[in-house]
């Protein structure tokens, strides 16, 4: 099968900016097509991710580039949306219409807790069962009781994610807390506090990909998608928002488990072979689960991982090396491509003071509402 | 039916107790429970059984989200089950939330029921008080009314220690 390459990278920062999604889009796909050096008319199809923003959204930021004639798609899968988009992006260049292919991850949205009439019915939001974090919060708590978890663990992640944010010019937040900060951060859902989750914002993210015949005419075949999964939680295994019940008899592989063996095995790679990793953390205590699920730890050692520094910018397995979601903000169609972009500097070697050193196979991961996952493998 | 410490407590719901004066009690959600509004002792959750796997779900189904049969039949289910796992909200909710007004923070929680399903569900129990495995009773409650004066029937699993 034909390798499919990343050509180029856009990124405009993720925060909150007084300008339209429209034009926030805009200035991240142009910056992508700079890096490339190819032009907009150049592109052969194109795929935009979003949830929060209005139909045909992929359209009205890319017109701005230029007329076309094009197949321009809106993509939404909730968290994992710019995953789903990647691989629809990989597949039609796998069917082999089409060559060189422009992915982007947009998304402006309001403060606060998200809309919950997206996810929800209205008797889960009558009855006050509509909050995200709420759900994210139960796995925690039920994670320190069965393994002995603990606060100062969680805040650990939250503490090594806002230090690497410092370096990362496109982070909502580049500021480091000190550990008391974070731990003496207001609760939002116990036992997961302010400064330990993520806030939904404004951003963009974009990749331009190619067929491997056409990144070698391009001299740009140099780092390749080694896998790009995208699946929804199965039966009875995983209760995140916006579930309303759990089977007790059946408990089935979590969506980040089923996605990340799908990845490997396409991959032909296993996690020892994984050199940096960008991970969702909604909140702190979901990056210690995902160091579990993706097998960076056994099961219930997650806790553990962080006390052992293996998952800072220096350690033997780096995570969110970017500051994650928890300090660059989670615009929720951008989030996924934004952490690839981030990836594709790691295996450039122009990630600055948050390098890792000789990075040459890289994951980026996504988990949301529905039990929405991706997990992309680049490799250079 | 309401917990006599219920709203003496810094995080339990002042929950209304359903003797009231409420003429038109309306299901939260259409296929949520067995029994008469009403009567509020005999009310229980709906629950459907598959009859091939005997999975669970929550409310009328008719298809099994285990295995895809269409062979469903009505249960109803237990009114005592056992905390599995927890938060406490802390602020309120977006969106059209009929819980007490003003907010107070409140338990939320996945109850584990003996006929093999887990229902998530608010937690009537102070804060400072919840742990998993706690017992826990099914409740009715009275949530806000609707624009057309109806007075909407929630549910809560209370405290039993």
């Amino acid at each position: 099968m034909s390798e499919i390459f990343v050509v180029g990278v856009g990124i405009h920062p993720f925060g909150r900016f007084d300008k339209s999604y429209e034009q926030i889009g805009f200035e991240a796909a142009q910056s992508a097509l700079r890096d490339a050096g190819v032009q907009w008319s150049e592109i052969q199809a194109a795929y935009l991710s979003r949830m929060y923003l209005p139909a045909t959204s992929g359209a009205r930021v890319l017109r701005r580039l230029g007329g076309t004639d094009i197949s321009i798609i809106d993509v939404e899968a909730a968290c994992a949306s710019g995953g789903a988009a990647l691989r629809q992006a990989t597949l039609a260049i796998r069917s082999g219409e089409v060559d060189l292919v422009m992915v982007v991850g947009l998304e402006k949205m309001p403060r606060g807790f998200m809309d919950p009439s997206m996810i929800y019915a209205p008797w889960q939001i009558n009855q006050g069962m509509s909050l995200n974090p709420a759900y994210w919060s139960m796995r925690a708590m039920r994670h320190m009781h069965d393994y002995g978890t603990t606060e100062d663990q969680i805040a650990k992640v939250a503490f090594k994610n806002h230090r690497n944010s410092v370096h990362n010019p496109n982070a909502m937040y580049r500021k480091e807390f000190s550990f008391e900060d974070i731990r003496n951060s207001k609760l939002v859902c116990d036992p997961i506090r302010l400064l330990e989750i993520c806030a939904p914002n404004d951003g963009a993210a974009v990749l331009i990909i190619a067929s491997e015949k056409k990144a070698r005419e391009m001299g740009a075949a140099n780092i390749r998608i080694a896998a790009v999964e995208h699946t929804i939680a199965q039966y009875s295994a995983d209760f995140r928002c916006p579930a309303e019940s759990m089977s007790t008899k059946i408990v089935n592989a979590g969506p980040t488990q089923v996605t990340a063996a799908k990845a490997y095995a396409k991959a032909g790679l296993g996690v020892e072979d994984i050199d940096c990793f960008e991970v969702q953390d909604t909140d702190a205590f979901c990056e210690i689960e995902i160091y579990e699920e993706l097998g960076l730890c056994p099961l219930g050692e997650g806790g553990r991982l962080i006390d052992s520094g293996a998952t800072e910018i220096g350690g033997s397995k780096p995570v969110n090396m970017s500051g994650g979601l928890i300090s660059k903000g989670e615009p929720v169609g951008a989030s996924h491509l934004g952490q690839l972009v981030d990836l594709v500097y790691q295996l450039r070697g122009t990630a600055g003071p948050r390098q890792v050193e000789g990075a040459r196979v890289a994951m980026g991961h996504v988990l949301g509402a529905g039990g929405n996952c991706a997990v992309t493998i680049l490799q250079r | 039916m309401c917990p006599a410490n219920a709203a003496d407590t810094k995080t339990g719901l002042e929950i209304s107790s359903m003797t009231l004066l409420s003429n038109s009690r309306v299901p939260v959600r259409e296929d949520l429970y067995l029994g008469s509004l009403d009567n509020s002792a005999e009310l229980r959750l709906r629950g459907s059984k598959c009859a091939d796997c005997g999975e669970v779900a929550l409310g009328r189904a008719t298809i099994c989200l285990n295995c895809g049969n269409e062979r469903m039949s009505e249960l109803p289910l237990g009114q005592e089950g056992v905390l599995h796992t927890y938060t406490v909200v802390r602020n309120p909710p977006p969106g059209d939330y009929r819980g007490p007004d003003p907010f107070k923070p409140y338990v939320m929680g996945l109850v584990e029921l003996p006929e093999g399903i887990q229902v998530l569900s608010i937690i009537d129990c102070p804060a400072e008080n919840v742990r998993i495995g706690m017992k826990l009773g099914f409740q009715p409650i009275e949530l806000r009314n609707n624009a057309d004066g109806a007075t909407p029937v929630g549910f809560v699993f209370a405290s039993k220690e």
